[in-house]
């Protein structure tokens, strides 16, 4: 196949900005530690669940029809159910470092991870 | 507009627009949501050198139309994605083969066409879910989209070099 010069630099540019995007990816999600997952729903955070060896939570959003079920457990969350069509959510399974997300495209959920305050050690109430 | 060019343009429609909805139902084998393999865009490539930038607007538009009407998803988040990755996919890759036809051959137009594709589907995405952590999947999409692209452009040549034989 016969290319243009400009066709082999632009390949090349653009193997160099996905590997190493993807690299920077994996780097990213290898440095952070403990974890915080953020809920949000068309946009607006709804629910923030802390992510900690040995806790577990179940969130279900939405009603009867159009829902998500978000399950929390062991430090990983995952969108456990959803009744949207393309079942992209439920098939991206467990995540539990960033920049790993859930997108749940037609109801418009993303459940993100942030770095939390260090979880080591259990909260002090007063 | 001539009867062969009507007939020709309908043609193209018909053809992006079923493989517009099919490419839909295949299974990718990558863990890359959105992930496709970009069928459609071979037509745009041909209709952008033989009928010009306008003509190849009117078949990605009609095509998304018809495609996510086939394919069950009209109006709905995915119509939004391949509407607005369609037309400026169409849009940029008839700049290039514009001003720049010399420089790049049809396989680098391709593959630009499939880059602003890319970017602009997830632009798109992240605007519906109000999140910008969305921006990490592009390069995953865009290593994704060098062999789709590459192969895109390779199919709108050989097409386009079959097509010169039987005049058009």
């Amino acid at each position: 196949m016969q290319l243009t010069r400009a066709d082999k630099w632009l390949i090349g540019i653009l193997i160099v900005a996905a590997v190493g995007g993807i690299a920077l990816n994996i780097a990213v999600s290898y440095v952070a530690r403990p974890q915080k997952a953020e809920i949000y729903q068309e946009g607006h955070l709804v629910k923030v669940i802390n992510l900690r060896p040995g806790y577990h939570e179940e969130v279900r959003l939405g009603g009867v029809v159009h829902f998500n079920v978000v399950v929390a457990d062991n430090g990983r969350i995952r969108m456990a159910e959803a009744d949207c069509p393309d079942q992209v959510c439920v098939h991206t399974g467990w995540i539990s470092q960033p920049p790993q997300q859930i997108v749940c495209l037609p109801y418009r959920v993303v459940i993100r991870l942030e770095p939390a305050a260090n979880a080591d050690i259990d909260d002090i109430t007063r | 507009m001539g009867t062969r060019r009507l007939v020709m343009l309908g043609l193209f429609i018909a053809i992006a627009g079923v493989l517009h909805a099919v490419e839909g139902w295949l299974p990718v084998p990558l863990p890359v949501p959105g992930a496709k393999l970009g069928l459609a865009n071979v037509v745009s490539l041909l209709v952008i050198s033989l009928y010009g930038w306008r003509d190849a607007l009117t078949v990605a538009v009609l095509r998304v139309l018809l495609g996510t009407l086939l394919g069950g998803a009209f109006l709905g988040p995915a119509f939004a994605m391949g509407m607005s990755g369609a037309v400026t996919s169409v849009l940029g890759m008839a700049c290039v083969y514009h001003y720049r036809r010399s420089t790049f051959s049809l396989v680098g137009i391709s593959l630009i066409g499939a880059v602003i594709h890319n970017v602009a589907q997830i632009s798109m995405a992240a605007m519906l879910v109000g999140s910008v952590g969305l921006f990490w999947y592009l390069p995953y999409l865009l290593l994704f989209a060098l062999p789709t692209g590459v192969g895109t452009g390779l199919v709108a040549r050989f097409f386009l070099a079959r097509l010169a034989k039987i005049t058009c």
